[in-house]
C-alpha cells in the first residue's frame, strides 16, 4: 500500500509543477539555512579525543598574578610557565605527558631547487605521537632524551614529506631548519584533527603542523613561542635565560592518566608541586589547578561559542517559517483535491488511508526538498569556506551523518507541515463533494 | 439486506437546522431493484450516502445484512463499504488524473487485492463494460455514457452485493441513459441488489418497486407498484 500512495504521491506532484515546485524550495531552502548552520556547529563540538577522553587530561595551574585572577573560563592561566612545564616533566605519574606550543620554522634543502619555504611547527616533547594517537608512515619519533637535550631531529607531516621528498621514505635524511641541519626519523600520516583539541587557545580550526621538533632545543635556537605568550609579572625576566625562567605562560601542558589511582597520584603531585612553589614565593594565589578532559576543554576554550548556539535556533526558526509556508501550500493544494478523497472514501478507504496518504504525499515533497536542501547547503558552507578564506575548510564540510540528518529534517518538517492539511483533509465528509456534482 | 427503522438525519449550520430525513423507514430485500423518486431537496441522496455508510444517521437504527452498523467505527464502515457496497454518481466521479484502469484499480487497492487478481477482475469488468479497448486512457477522452459505465465498471469490480446509483443517467442523454439502465437491469438479473434514484419516470417504472420520498419521508412504504406510487403523487 505504501508504494501505491508514493506513486499516487508522485502522480500529484506532477500533475501540479508550479505548486509542488513551491513547496519543494519552501522545505529546501529552509533545510538549506538550518543545515549550514546546523553542520557548523556539529563540526565544531566534534571531539577527535573521544576515544581518549577518560584518559587525556589538560593540565592548568594557577601561577597567575597574586592580586588578581586569570581572564579564563576557570580563572586559570590556560597554559604553564616553561620553569613549571620542565619542572612537570621530571614527574613519572602520568603514562605519558606532553609539553608543547606552536613555532615556525623556515625550511631549506642542500642541493635542491626547491624554494624555501616556512612550516608551521610544534616543538614537543617525544609523547606527544603516542598520547595524541598521531600515527606513523614512515619511522618513529624521536628518543625521550630530546626532550632535555638538543638533539636536532624532526618528525615530518605527509604534506611536507610530499612537498619536499616526493613522498618517499626520507627517514634518516637531512633538512635544514632555519639554516641548521635536522635529521628526519619520523614521518606521520594524514592527521588533522579538528577542531585541534590539543591546541585550541590558538585558531582552534587550523591545520596540524608541518614539522614537529624535539622539546630540548629552546636553549639552542632561542625559541619564542608562536602562539600566546601571556604575563602578569614584568620583573626579572632578563635575556633568554630570564624569558625562561619567568612567569610568562607559553607551555601546552597535557598527561596521560589510565587509572583512577594514578589521577589522584598526580593531584597529589600537582599539590605538593605548587606548595614547595609557595614556599619558594612563587604561586601566591590560593592553591589551584585543574586537570580537564578533552570534552571538558572544548566547553572552556568555547568552541562552539554561544553565538553559534543563537544561530543554530535562528536557523531552526527560519525553518519552521519556511514550514509554515509549506503548510499552507499543502492545505490549498490538499483541499482543491478534496473532491478525489470524497470519491476514495466512497470506494472504500477509511478516514486513515486517506491521512497516510496525504502525508506520504507531504512526504515525499520532504525527501525531494532534502536532497535541494542538502545542495543548498554544500553551497552555504561552500560560501562559509570562502568568506573565511581557507581558516575553517575542516568544519565547513557535510560527512555522511550530516546529510542523513538533513533529510531527516526535511522529512520531519514537509511531515509537520503535512499533519494539519492530511487530518483535515481525512476528516472531511464526503458526501459533501459527491453531493455537489 | 437492507432494514432502516425510523432514521433520522438533520443537518445544523449557524442558523438553521434541516431535517434532511425523519422516521425514515424502509427495508429493500436481496436481489431487488429498486427506483426512488421524490422531489429536489426531499432527502434521496442523504439516504443513499447512509444506506451507503457515508453518513451517520442521527438517530434511528440502521441494519445492513442484519448487521447493526449505526457502532461501527470508521475502519469497519469502510471496509464493509469496500466490500460490500458499490456507489455510482450522477457526476461519474471518476478521478480526473488516473486512467480508466487505475481508476477501476482504487477500490481494488483497498481491498487488500493482490496485482495478478486486480488485473484480472480490471480486465473483467472493462469487458463488461464494453470498454476494454480503452484501459489507458483518461476519463476526460471519453464520452458521458462512456465515463458512466466506467464508473459502473469501478462499483462493480470489488463484486459488491449493493449497488446504489444517485440519478446515474442525469447527466446523459436518452439514448446513452437507454443503455445505461440496460446495463443496471444486467447487473441486477446476476443477483446484485440495486437501489436507484432518478428523476426519469420511465426508469423509475422500470425497478420492481418504487418509492418515493417527500420531505425526509417514504410516501409509500407498500410494496406497491410505480402505478400506486403515482396515484399518491
Ligand atoms: N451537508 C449538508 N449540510 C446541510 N444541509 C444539507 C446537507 N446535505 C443535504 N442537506 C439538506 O438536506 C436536504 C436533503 O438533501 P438531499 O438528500 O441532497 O436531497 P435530494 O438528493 O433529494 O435532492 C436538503 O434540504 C439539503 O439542503
Ligand atoms: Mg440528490
Amino acid at each position: 500500500m505504501i508504494g501505491y500512495y508514493i506513486s499516487l504521491a508522485m502522480r500529484s506532484l506532477r500533475g501540479t509543477p508550479i505548486l509542488s515546485t513551491l513547496m519543494i524550495a519552501a522545505i529546501a531552502v529552509g533545510v538549506g539555512a538550518c543545515m549550514t548552520v546546523l553542520t557548523l556547529n556539529y563540526m565544531m563540538s566534534q571531539n577527535a579525543l573521544a576515544h581518549k577522553d577518560d584518559v587525556l587530561y589538560a593540565v592548568q595551574l594557577d601561577g597567575w598574578d597574586p592580586n588578581e585572577a586569570a581572564d579564563t573560563a576557570n580563572e586559570l592561566p590556560w597554559q604553564l610557565t616553561y620553569q613549571d612545564a620542565t619542572a612537570l616533566l621530571r614527574s613519572d605519574i602520568p603514562t605519558r605527558q606532553v609539553a608543547m606550543h606552536r613555532f615556525g620554522f623556515t625550511i631549506t634543502l642542500d642541493e635542491s631547487e626547491m624554494r624555501p619555504f616556512t612550516a608551521d611547527a610544534r616543538i614537543t616533547t617525544a609523547d606527544f605521537f603516542g598520547l595524541f594517537d598521531v600515527p606513523f608512515l614512515f619511522g618513529g619519533t624521536w628518543n625521550a632524551d630530546a626532550d632535555f637535550s638538543p638533539v636536532q631531529q624532526v618528525v615530518l607531516s605527509k604534506a611536507t614529506n610530499d612537498k619536499v621528498f616526493g613522498g618517499e621514505n626520507s627517514v634518516g635524511k637531512t633538512i635544514n631548519l632555519n639554516g641548521e641541519p635536522f635529521t628526519v626519523v619520523g614521518i606521520i600520516d594524514h592527521w588533522n584533527p579538528s577542531p585541534k583539541v590539543y591546541d585550541l587557545n590558538n585558531n582552534p580550526f587550523a591545520d596540524s603542523e608541518e614539522i614537529y621538533i624535539p622539546f630540548g632545543l629552546h636553549r639552542k635556537f632561542e625559541i619564542y613561542s608562536w602562539g600566546n605568550t601571556n604575563g602578569w609579572s614584568h620583573s626579572n625576566e632578563e635575556g633568554y635565560e630570564g624569558f625562561l625562567q619567568g612567569e610568562s605562560v607559553w607551555v601546552q601542558y597535557w598527561v596521560e592518566l589510565d587509572t583512577a589511582a594514578q589521577k589522584e597520584k598526580y593531584e597529589e603531585y600537582l599539590t605538593g608541586y605548587i606548595r614547595q612553589q609557595k614556599e619558594q614565593g612563587r604561586f601566591q594565589r590560593p592553591l589551584k589547578f585543574a586537570l580537564s578532559k578533552p570534552s571538558e576543554w572544548l566547553v572552556l576554550n568555547e568552541v562552539l561559542r554561544d553565538d553559534n548556539r543563537v544561530l543554530g535556533w535562528l536557523s531552526l526558526a527560519f525553518l519552521l517559517v519556511c514550514v509554515v509556508n509549506a503548510v499552507a501550500l499543502l492545505l490549498a493544494k490538499f483541499l482543491r483535491k478534496a473532491p478525489e478523497a470524497g470519491v476514495r472514501r466512497a470506494l472504500g478507504a477509511s478516514r486513515n488511508a486517506i491521512f497516510i496518504q496525504h502525508l506520504i504525499e507531504s512526504s515525499c515533497i520532504g525527501v525531494l526538498g532534502g536532497l535541494l536542501g542538502i545542495l543548498l547547503s554544500l553551497l552555504g558552507l561552500g560560501g562559509v569556506r570562502q568568506l573565511a578564506m581557507g581558516r575553517i575548510d575542516q568544519i565547513a564540510s557535510m560527512d555522511w551523518l550530516m546529510v542523513l540528518a538533513a533529510i531527516g529534517l526535511a522529512v520531519l518538517a514537509s511531515l509537520l507541515a503535512g499533519l494539519y492539511p492530511a487530518w483535515r483533509i481525512s476528516r472531511t465528509n464526503p458526501s459533501i463533494y459527491l453531493k455537489t456534482q | 439486506m437492507l432494514k432502516m427503522h425510523n432514521i433520522r438525519k438533520s443537518y445544523r449550520t449557524d442558523t438553521i437546522e434541516t431535517h434532511a430525513l425523519r422516521d425514515f423507514s424502509l427495508q429493500v430485500n436481496e436481489g431487488e431493484f429498486v427506483s426512488v423518486t421524490g422531489p429536489s431537496g426531499s432527502g434521496k441522496t442523504t439516504f443513499l450516502n447512509i444506506a451507503g455508510l457515508l453518513e451517520t444517521p442521527t438517530g434511528g437504527q440502521y441494519l445492513l445484512d442484519g448487521e447493526d452498523v449505526s457502532s461501527l467505527n470508521d475502519r469497519d464502515r469502510s471496509r464493509l463499504r469496500n466490500e460490500k457496497i458499490g456507489f455510482i454518481f450522477q457526476g461519474f466521479n471518476l478521478i480526473p488524473d488516473l486512467n480508466l484502469f487505475d481508476n477501476i484499480d482504487v477500490p481494488l487497492r483497498y481491498r487488500g487485492f493482490n496485482a495478478k487478481e486486480r488485473k484480472k477482475r480490471i480486465e473483467k469488468v472493462l469487458e463488461q463494460v464494453g470498454l476494454s479497448a480503452r484501459a489507458k486512457h483518461l476519463p476526460a477522452q471519453l464520452s458521458g455514457g462512456q465515463q458512466q459505465r466506467v464508473a459502473i465498471a469501478r462499483a462493480l469490480a470489488g463484486e459488491p452485493r449493493f449497488l446504489l446509483a444517485d440519478e446515474p443517467t442525469g447527466n446523459l442523454d436518452s439514448l446513452m441513459a437507454r443503455q445505461v439502465m440496460e446495463l443496471l437491469e444486467f447487473i441486477n438479473e446476476w443477483g446484485t441488489t440495486i437501489v436507484m434514484v432518478t428523476h426519469d419516470p420511465d426508469l423509475a417504472r422500470r425497478a420492481h418497486r418504487n418509492i418515493q420520498i417527500v420531505d425526509g419521508q417514504v410516501s409509500d412504504l407498500q410494496h406497491g407498484t410505480v402505478g400506486a406510487a403515482r396515484e399518491i403523487a
